[in-house]
């Protein structure tokens, strides 16, 4: 195989394709890119008003994104969390992957928040003109800190660029970087527990909002910790599956099997723990609270856009399934159910954080008021895929030119 | 010394670091927050000297009493004037926008003149002048006026102006005054103008008459209604509305008693029927009782669809109230029946509390009267213009016809029929679009104009618009320019301008000039006579013997906060309209579920909606305070004319107005329409 | 909040549902008075702006047992707002005397956590910046500044009133925090034909509002989700008084424990 024109930036012993082909593949993601920030554009000329967004849903499309993302990043803090906290050693071979997708997904959610906010300019007056009862000012601290916390972490990765690591200044950083880093990782581990669960404080905390408000435990709603819960438990497979998702389109193994059944059935159990609380939670709201505030629990659903089968596709579908399959060893070791638990996972978790966003705002407080409809347009789902588009340009890079996986070598010698 | 690539590389890696640790990225932080706090398209803040000052809305046909509030001389917004008995402090959703409308897209900025290829062309005041001078010296063929402001001294000016071309053809736009001109003045022997004393009345029948939101001064109405109603206490009076669809009247009444569209003269002679049973009588009332007897609960019940209980209900009200009062008048405040303002007024006769009040004294020479001028009949002189009977020149003021006449006229084909046509109107309406000469009027809030003893008050009372704002358009006044034009013409009216008329008027109304002119609101206690009034009861017993039960009638509905057929949708009041009002593009047409369910469509379906006269287009919504067998829509939708706040929206329900001439009265009505409705 | 702030003055409305008849005085008065800008279809209330917005009520039932009633719906200036807490920029706070909710256009970042807070959606947004027909912008108020896109606005009570009312006391020397109820006045309750709004200070006896917010016939809006908000409305009609809160069918007007309301914090 002749070698491909950038090789002197690729890494010894991990063949890539030929330089032209990944000129195209980069194209192809050039083209969403290019339609995402043309709509970039549109929505900062114009405003918001473009979008299907309303005065009943402030939130939308974007903020259920972020919200999944961010869950799903947690693979990062987690996986970080047990290598190098609770020295689980297998992840070594799989954190450097889930620190990527991290950055990814704090990265990209900064970049659709920018969007999302009417005077993207004057958004530091979070910071500066802080409101400490908002959870919202939590979130905004937790995740600017794990984001730099996120680069931190993947700085050494980068260093380990075979023409940046014979440059020795940079080689001895890249080492300090690696002794350190159980530091940054207990950092990170910290501040994502508490944006995780702010995140859904946010909601718990709107006792206006029956659909979401949740009582809880000294001053973080229940929600705070269903919400750290849910994420530890889907981020961990969303690293596998993406992973996975590398390995198919690169035709190479990457990450041993049994690294990743490990992290689904570390996804598992959270889930497993998550689903117990999860289900306590919804009968406590639907039998307690609700009727206290003069609701019963079928008046939190809605015609078929917003009706049960939703909580039921959650919780049971995508919740109790995926959790007893990634919890029995011999669904969990055959990739191909191991997959799907992973998938039917990460949707569960997703229809979590729509429902919290959307219906909880499509749910009617007011007694004559009717049940509206959100359905977002082009506006907001082009700079959606243009963070869906970012995170492959990131990790094609990555992937190209730096060692992310250690067991690349070995796997496919 | 050379500069190679890693120096510049460390150059600016090492700036960007050092400037961190200046002011400058601080500083431009927030510079920046400042920066977009001050785009220039976004207005700032004008402060100066606020003046309020008292005037009379022209433009709402409440004629609600305002104080325009101006700062530095800039019109801002008007407030109620509480020294207005025409406001008590309040104001209407419509006169709350009229210092907005001053800057509606749609004002006619200059006199236009149309050219043969239909296009229209800017001419000058003297131009305009000089065109309407040479039709008007030809004019053999005659003058005609159409008028749309019911109350004010202009209506002197132009049929004076139309006497002088030995013309008495000088018409209002329908509206509730004139069925009831056309009873008292025409068929009961009567002199004046029925008045309405709702203060201090404490049993209130509305029948039809949307009294508490389109009928009369509706803001003097309202303080009446609210004066006599402690919040959250038992109300001290009684208001009762009967109709086919729950208007804001209904929404206010303490009870609404469902009525079939047009079925009012049934329901005012089982009134009067039960009344009299109870021993009530007045005088020129021969001939009535035993017409009234006819009109058992029963035969109202099968007729105007008044439940029997809630007719005695009604009568014994009324019977034992210190002040009743009976308001008849038409849904939609147009083509009401001659027979019912009779029955109406026969009601008031029976419980002692009709009152009439003097008709504004003309001071103009030749001007007719207003009662005259109310007597006339637009629709059929209007519609006589395809049979030969157009006018040479006719003048339309503040009216317009070509949107607001019923469909069944087809007006702006009559109006092709006209040679010339001329247009004083303030906004570009479709009767403007549809004339050969369009002069621009100034806004309300430019000129002089006054409103005489409005129909619906319950007493004579005068009051003066003032100019407030220079004008900003290339407008004239019309009562001056007509003046000037007919002196030119030869035809004087003997007033100088019309500030002189206004002043004469004033004098003629017993109130003092300085006063009034100055925002002072006169109130007179003059009644006219109402000895000799008598009823025609075959007229009355002819025409209610036509009221019919169709299987689906229409019932239209206006509210002032969808403007007006002079103004078009103000801007500021497209907010007031409701979801369920208006759908984009689409109006809702109003049906109770089982009207909805007999007619096979459910809420949102589009449906056509027709009559002999033509076809409207709606959206369904089903609305429970529909009459079974009644479709409600609402008035003042469907311009094509005026700006992007009003055209296209919705479709206008006039088209489906078919004009029937009245049995026993020979007046042209329109109500009670029978419609059908198909899904689109 | 952790605690709920108590003030001296605390302006309320107390609003007759029995007297609105729904004409919109009220609304075209609000917008005027403090500059909301136009739309051209308005028909689409979940973009438009309305600070005060009238509802129409049903008692649900079929002709012809129906009835009607409005609603007009101003900002509820809730004593526990769910709003105040929530807003990440202090930009929004419930601390002036007089109890008013305040909204710093300036200081707001757009982020619409508050819209989302409020169940009685008296929070807008200004999805475009404002625009009104060529000329109409002379006709806007000095009180008020306009706000630009990206910012959320909501009714103020017409605070700058008071602002003024205040200034007027003070230059006459009179104790500007003793107003009488007639010196300051929203624009709404000016112009409603019908007087069916009040407005005054809750506390003060001397003010209309104080007692008939007292009335028997007097409720408010989600009452038992314990935002505590400073309007009140008066109906004789039972159906008006239920379509107050949400009831469960075995349940009374009235016959329930504030729940919510503690908050974050």
């Amino acid at each position: 195989m002749a070698k491909p024109t950038d090789y002197p930036l690729l890494n010894e012993g991990l063949p890539r394709c030929s330089f032209p082909k990944f000129l195209i593949w980069i194209a192809v993601i050039g083209i969403v890119l290019a339609w995402g920030g043309a709509w970039m554009g549109v929505i900062f000329y114009e405003g918001l008003g473009v979008t299907a967004l309303d005065n009943y849903f402030g939130f939308g499309l974007w903020i259920t994104f972020d919200l999944a993302v961010i869950a799903l990043g947690a693979g990062a803090f987690f996986t970080g969390l047990l290598r190098y906290i609770l020295n689980i050693d297998p992840l070594k071979n799989i954190i450097n992957l889930a620190v990527i997708i991290g950055f990814i997904c704090y990265s990209g959610a900064m970049i659709v928040l920018a969007l999302d906010v009417g005077q993207p300019l004057r958004s530091w007056f979070g910071f500066w003109h802080a409101n400490v009862h908002s959870m919202l000012v939590e979130v905004m601290f937790c995740i600017s800190c794990y984001l730099m916390v996120l680069a931190i972490e993947f700085v050494p990765i980068i260093l380990e660029n075979r023409q940046l690591d014979k440059i020795p200044f940079i080689h001895r950083l890249s080492h300090n970087f690696h002794v350190i880093m159980p530091l940054f990782a207990g950092i990170g581990a910290f501040l994502s527990f508490f944006h995780q669960g702010s995140l859904g404080g946010m909601y718990g905390v709107l006792f206006s909002r029956p659909f979401v408000f949740r009582e809880g435990f000294f001053i973080w709603p229940w929600t705070f910790f269903l919400f750290v819960l849910s994420a530890v438990a889907s981020g961990p497979v969303f690293t596998m599956l993406i992973a996975t998702l590398i390995e198919k389109m690169t035709g190479r193994k990457l990450v041993e099997f049994r690294v990743k059944a490990m992290m689904g059935k570390i996804a598992g159990t959270m889930l497993a723990i998550y689903m117990f609380f999860k289900i306590i939670d919804t009968w406590a709201w639907a039998q307690g609270y609700l009727p206290s505030v003069g609701l019963t629990f079928s008046e939190m659903f809605h015609g078929s856009m917003y009706g049960q089968w939703l909580l039921w596709t959650e919780i049971g579908l995508c919740g109790l399934v995926p959790m007893v399959m990634l919890l029995v060893p011999s669904i969990r070791n055959t990739p191909s159910l191991l997959y799907t638990a992973a998938i039917l996972d990460c949707i569960g978790i997703t229809i979590n954080r729509y429902v919290f966003t959307v219906q909880a705002l499509a749910a009617p407080v007011m007694p004559f008021e009717d049940w509206q409809i959100y359905i977002p347009n082009q506006a907001e789902w082009a700079p959606t895929f243009l963070v869906i588009a970012y995170g492959a340009l990131i990790i094609s890079l990555s992937y190209r030119y730096l060692p992310v996986f250690p067991q690349e070598k070995r796997l496919n010698a | 010394m050379g500069i190679d690539r890693r120096d510049v590389i460390k150059f600016i890696v090492g700036g960007a670091v050092g400037s961190t640790l200046t002011p400058i990225p601080w500083k431009l932080t927030d510079d920046i927050s400042i920066w977009t706090q001050n785009w220039p398209w976004i207005p700032t803040n004008i402060g100066g000297k606020n003046e309020y000052t008292p005037t009379v809305s022209k433009l709402c046909p409440s004629n609600s009493g305002m104080l325009l509030r101006t700062v530095s001389g800039r019109p801002v917004r008007p407030q109620g004037d509480p020294d207005s008995p025409l406001s008590g402090g309040k104001i209407s959703s419509l006169a709350a926008a009229e210092a907005q409308m001053l800057y509606s897209p749609s004002r006619v900025r200059r006199p236009l003149r149309k050219t043969s290829d239909g296009t229209y062309k800017a001419v000058s005041w003297a131009e305009a002048e000089a065109i309407l001078s040479e039709k008007l010296g030809n004019a053999t063929g005659g003058v005609g006026v159409i008028s749309g402001d019911e109350n004010g001294s202009m209506n002197e000016v132009l049929s004076a102006l139309a006497a002088g071309f030995g013309s008495d053809d000088c018409h209002f736009m329908p509206g509730s005054a004139q069925a009831e001109a056309v009873a008292y003045n025409q068929l009961m022997g009567g002199e004046g103008q029925p008045a309405y004393d709702f203060e201090k009345a404490d049993y209130v029948l509305a029948i039809g008459a949307d009294v508490l939101e389109s009928w009369g001064p509706v803001v003097a109405t309202r303080r009446a209604y609210a004066d006599m109603r402690p919040h959250g206490e038992d109300p001290k009076s009684t208001w009762v509305y009967a109709g086919a669809f729950q208007t804001n009247t209904a929404a206010g009444a303490d009870r609404f008693v469902a009525m079939r569209p047009g079925a009012q003269v049934a329901l005012a002679l089982g009134v009067a029927n039960l009344l009299i049973k109870e021993g009530a009588s007045a005088t020129g009332l021969s001939g009535f009782a035993s017409l009234a007897a006819q009109y058992t609960p029963e035969k109202v019940a099968e007729v105007a669809g008044v439940s029997p209980d809630a007719l005695q209900e009604i009568a014994k009200g009324l019977a034992s109230a210190q002040k009743p009062l009976v308001v008849v008048g038409a849904e939609g405040n147009e083509g009401g029946s001659t027979a019912a303002a009779i029955a109406g007024i026969a009601c008031n006769m029976l419980l002692g509390s009709f009152k009439a009040v003097p008709y504004p004294r003309t001071v103009v020479q030749g001007a007719m009267g207003r009662g005259d001028m109310l007597a006339k009949d637009v629709a059929s002189y209007v519609a006589g213009f395809k049979g030969g009977k157009a006018p040479e020149v006719l003048i339309t003021y503040q009216a317009n016809p070509v949107y607001a006449l019923p469909g069944s006229i087809k007006t702006k084909e009559a109006f092709e029929n006209v040679s010339f046509k001329v247009c004083f109107t303030t906004y570009l309406s479709e009767t403007a679009l549809a004339s050969d000469l369009i002069l621009p009027v100034p806004h309300s809030l430019e000129m002089v104009d006054d409103v005489a003893t409005p129909y619906g008050y319950g007493k004579a009372l005068y009051a003066v618009a003032r100019p407030l704002v220079p004008t900003l358009v290339d407008a004239k006044h019309p009562g001056d320019f007509l003046l000037g034009l007919g002196a030119k013409l030869g035809k004087d009216l003997g007033f100088a301008s019309y500030q002189k008329v206004l002043e004469a008027k004033a004098r003629a109304m017993g109130a003092n000039w300085a006063d009034v002119s100055r925002g002072t609101v006169y109130v007179s206690d003059s009644q006219a006579s109402t000895y000799g009034v008598r009823v025609d009861a075959d007229a009355v017993a002819k025409a209610a013997a036509v009221v019919e039960v169709a299987d689906l009638t229409l019932c239209p509905v206006m509210k002032l906060n969808f403007g007006t057929a002079n103004c078009g949708i103000p801007p500021f009041n497209l907010n007031t309209i409701r979801g369920d009002e208006l759908d984009s593009d689409y109006l809702y047409a109003h049906l109770n579920a089982s009207t909805a369910k007999s007619k096979g469509v459910a809420q949102g379906d589009v449906v056509r909606i027709s009559s002999a006269a033509g076809t409207v287009m709606a959206k369904v919504n089903i609305f429970e305070g529909v009459m079974d067998g009644v479709v409600a829509i609402p008035k003042n939708f469907g311009h094509t004319a005026f700006d992007e706040f009003t055209r296209g929206k919705g479709d206008n329900v006039s088209a489906l107005f078919a004009v029937a001439s009245e049995p026993g009265t020979q007046a042209s009505v329109w109500t009670g329409q029978a419609v059908e409705l198909k899904r689109a | 909040m952790a605690s709920k702030k108590e003030f001296d003055i605390v302006w309320g409305m107390v609003i007759d549902l029995d007297k609105c008849t729904g004409c919109g005085a009220c609304m075209v008065a609000c917008q005027a008075e403090n500059n909301v800008p136009v739309t051209k279809d308005a028909t689409n209330k979940l973009r438009s702006l309305t600070w005060l917005l009238v509802y129409e009520l049903s008692n649900g039932k079929p002709f012809p047992d129906h009835d009607v009633a409005y609603l007009p719906r101003p900002c509820q200036q809730c004593g526990n707002p769910a709003c105040v807490p929530v807003c990440p920029a202090t930009v929004t706070k419930k601390d002036e005397e007089g109890g008013i909710v305040s909204q710093v256009y300036p200081r707001c970042f757009g982020c619409r956590y508050c819209m989302a807070s409020c169940p009685y959606h008296v929070r807008y947004f200004n999805w475009f910046d404002p625009v009104w027909p060529e000329g109409m912008e002379k006709t806007l108020s000095p009180d008020v500044s306009v706000r630009p896109r990206g910012v959320v606005e909501k009714c103020t009570f017409c605070h700058h009133r008071w602002m003024h009312a205040k200034d007027k006391a003070r230059v006459e020397g009179r104790d500007p925090y003793a107003l009488e109820q007639m010196e300051y006045q929203t624009a709404c309750t000016e112009a409603c034909p019908n007087g069916a709004i009040h407005f005054g200070d809750l506390k003060n006896p001397e003010h209309t509002v104080h007692e008939l917010s007292k009335s028997k016939y007097a409720f408010r809006l989600l009452e038992r989700l314990g935002m505590d908000p400073q309007i009140y409305y008066l109906s004789r009609r039972e159906w008006v008084r239920r379509l107050g809160d949400n009831y469960l069918d075995d349940e009374k007007t009235g016959d329930f424990k504030v729940v919510g309301g503690h908050g974050h914090g």
